[in-house]
């Protein structure tokens, strides 16, 4: 009798703490999808009754923000493949080839490090020196902030890939005739894809929703990224929720894909592979 | 091609014929030897101009904010003149009461409150199904962008139209000002910061129990222990590391709160939400003091750098 209650209880406790965790995205959803008729209802509803795409048009071409993603996009790609590229020059030496183990464990230490300093501190330098150098509201400004930014997260995600790989493999390579080179890239690129788009996704995801610099670092559409946009919508348009929530919307929906194709690193990709999922 | 030839050394050292006598070791030693040092060169080589490069790319803002800090807006030099400013400002201390009560609020509700949902689901939920179910929805806060939060509960806590007030108005109660009453607005931008990373810490928490040796937990029922103890006492052993790091990358982010508060309150109402990130971001862009900005930078990364210092000992992170 007391289990099958506590079984009941602790059934309603996990049911409710998914409802908390869920409803705030159903109504920015369902906000995302009303008319401007419907939003200045005196009771706002908690469905559509007339769901319309309208909020997100508005959003993506009326308000340019197409732009933006552009933008958003252009950076995070360029950014990921140079912190991936970077990372790797600098991990493929510390995990594949023998070397000082002071020097490794300082090298990833100081990455680990860097996670510790507060964007807002690291910024303000940055601004000095994106302005002085003339690239103020310039997505190549951006570009280079966001990889420094990521390389830490890259070089451990990538160590932790790379060292997966038995040294045996690559010996083998070796001892057939191969050169270092060569081992590289038959052996040890091809083993490592895997790991290295998973990171990929991770860093772009973090590309992606980074606001701060972005913020701080440009003032033009032609350089704003996506949550630059949103946060506009919301402190000067405050009252068109609908476009609000559209945009949110849309911030939201490419982490979520990305993160169903590399669930299993994400934990990793927070911690900094520290913990790895089976 | 040359590396290749002689990489081989440890794997081909059967090959060695052992009729050539005590004489052949040392040659062989000898060759391995420098065979290592080749290749820690080589590592060296392939490290350093890369690594040097962004040590130095990484470290140039550090020095850059010094040299700033203490300059004037001109460029003379001024020693500490922007660093007393800075101590001076009263608003500095409250956003450092700010932040502390901040993180004082949401570290220890997302622990426990992430560490007691992991520690339910790992003892009633079975199903795999469910478990999966679980795993991929608590990764839906965690991967959202910051300001897409911001949004989300702005949805929630705003006047007239938000679900809050929504839900409060149908059962005939009055409205709440979450946003703009100064004793609510912390409560409010903490608990986005509970909704988003609470299931960041039952992700690692349900993963470390997953680690837990069945046949413990097994004898200590045998022996009649309470759940408490065998959490006590078995569970908690195996948590402990990854509680460690859980606090770890929190600590790191006390400093970063940013985007969903500058959404939901900018700082507001008053100073009650200005924590220091938003403090620093006033400082150097409302108010373009870029010196006492940089000095605040300085003293902000030089604290942060020596807490990781103390802390990143304790991690099980592998850092040698």
């Amino acid at each position: 009798m007391t289990r099958v209650a506590t079984r009941i209880v602790t059934w309603a406790v996990l049911v409710l703490t998914f409802a908390i965790f869920v409803f705030p995205l159903y109504y920015l959803i369902v906000t995302s999808l009303k008319t401007k008729a419907e939003l200045f209802q005196a009771v706002p509803s908690l469905f559509p009754h007339d769901p319309t795409i309208e909020p997100y048009v508005s959003v993506l071409i009326a308000r340019g923000f197409l732009g933006l993603l552009l933008n958003s996009v252009i950076v995070g790609l360029a950014s990921t493949t140079l912190a991936l590229v970077i990372a790797f020059a600098i991990c493929y030496p510390i995990t594949r080839l023998p070397i000082r183990p002071g020097l490794r464990g300082f090298v990833l230490n100081w990455a680990l490090s860097l996670r510790f300093l507060p964007p807002i501190a690291v910024v303000i330098p940055y601004f000095t020196i994106v302005r002085t150098i003339g690239l103020y509201n310039q997505i190549p400004a951006l570009i280079l902030v966001y990889t420094i930014f990521n390389l830490p997260l890259s070089i451990w995600m990538l160590k932790g890939f790379l060292e997966q790989i038995p040294a045996e493999v690559e010996e083998a390579a070796l001892v057939d005739g191969g050169n270092r080179f060569q081992a590289f890239r038959l052996v040890i690129l091809p083993l490592a894809s895997t790991g290295i788009l998973a990171a990929g996704i991770i860093v772009f995801a973090f590309d992606w929703a980074e606001f701060l610099f972005a913020f701080i670092l440009t003032a033009t559409p032609q350089s704003m990224t996506f949550p630059v946009g949103v946060q506009g919508l919301v402190t000067q348009f405050e009252i068109i929720w609908n476009d609000m929530a559209a945009g949110g919307v849309i911030a939201i929906l490419l982490p979520l894909v990305l993160m169903l194709f590399a669930r299993r690193y994400v934990i990793a990709g927070l911690t900094f592979g520290v913990i790895r999922e089976k | 091609m040359t590396a290749g030839a002689s990489g081989g050394t440890l794997g081909t050292a059967p090959a060695i014929p052992p009729s050539r006598g005590p004489l052949a070791l040392p040659a062989r030693i000898r060759a391995s030897w420098s065979e290592r040092s080749r290749q820690e060169r080589l590592a060296l080589r392939l490290l350093l101009p890369m690594f040097g490069l962004v040590f130095v790319v990484a470290t140039v803002p550090f020095i850059l904010a010094v040299i700033r800090a203490v300059t004037s807006d001109t460029g003379t030099f001024v020693g500490a003149d922007n660093l007393g400013r800075a101590l001076s400002n009263e608003q500095l201390y409250e956003a450092i009461k700010q932040t502390g009560v901040y993180g004082l609020v949401f570290l220890p509700t997302e622990i426990l409150l992430g560490l007691g949902i992991a520690l339910l689901v790992h003892r009633t939920v079975r199903s795999p199904l469910v478990r999966a179910a679980i795993y991929v929805a608590a990764m839906i806060p965690i991967v959202i962008p910051q300001v897409a939060v911001g949004v989300v509960f702005r949805l929630l806590y705003i006047p007239d139209y938000g679900l809050i007030n929504v839900l409060l108005g149908q059962t005939g109660h009055d409205q709440i000002l979450w946003l703009s009453n100064p004793s609510l607005a912390m409560f409010a931008v903490a608990s986005v910061d509970v909704w988003q990373w609470t299931p960041f810490v039952y992700l690692i928490m349900f993963a470390g129990l997953q680690t837990v040796p069945p046949e413990s937990v097994e004898a200590a029922q045998l022996d009649g222990a309470s759940s408490w103890a065998q959490f006590r006492h078995i569970e908690l052993h195996y948590l402990r590391p990854l509680l460690l790091l859980v606090l770890f990358f929190r600590l790191a982010d006390v400093l970063r709160v940013f985007d969903h508060v500058y959404i939901l309150t900018g700082g507001g109402p008053g100073t009650t939400t200005q924590f220091l990130s938003l403090y620093l971001y006033r400082i150097a862009f409302d108010f373009s003091d870029l010196g006492q900005a940089s000095a605040l930078a300085v003293v902000v990364m030089a604290f942060m750098t020596a807490l990781y210092t103390v802390i990143s000992r304790f991690l099980p992170a592998d850092t040698n």
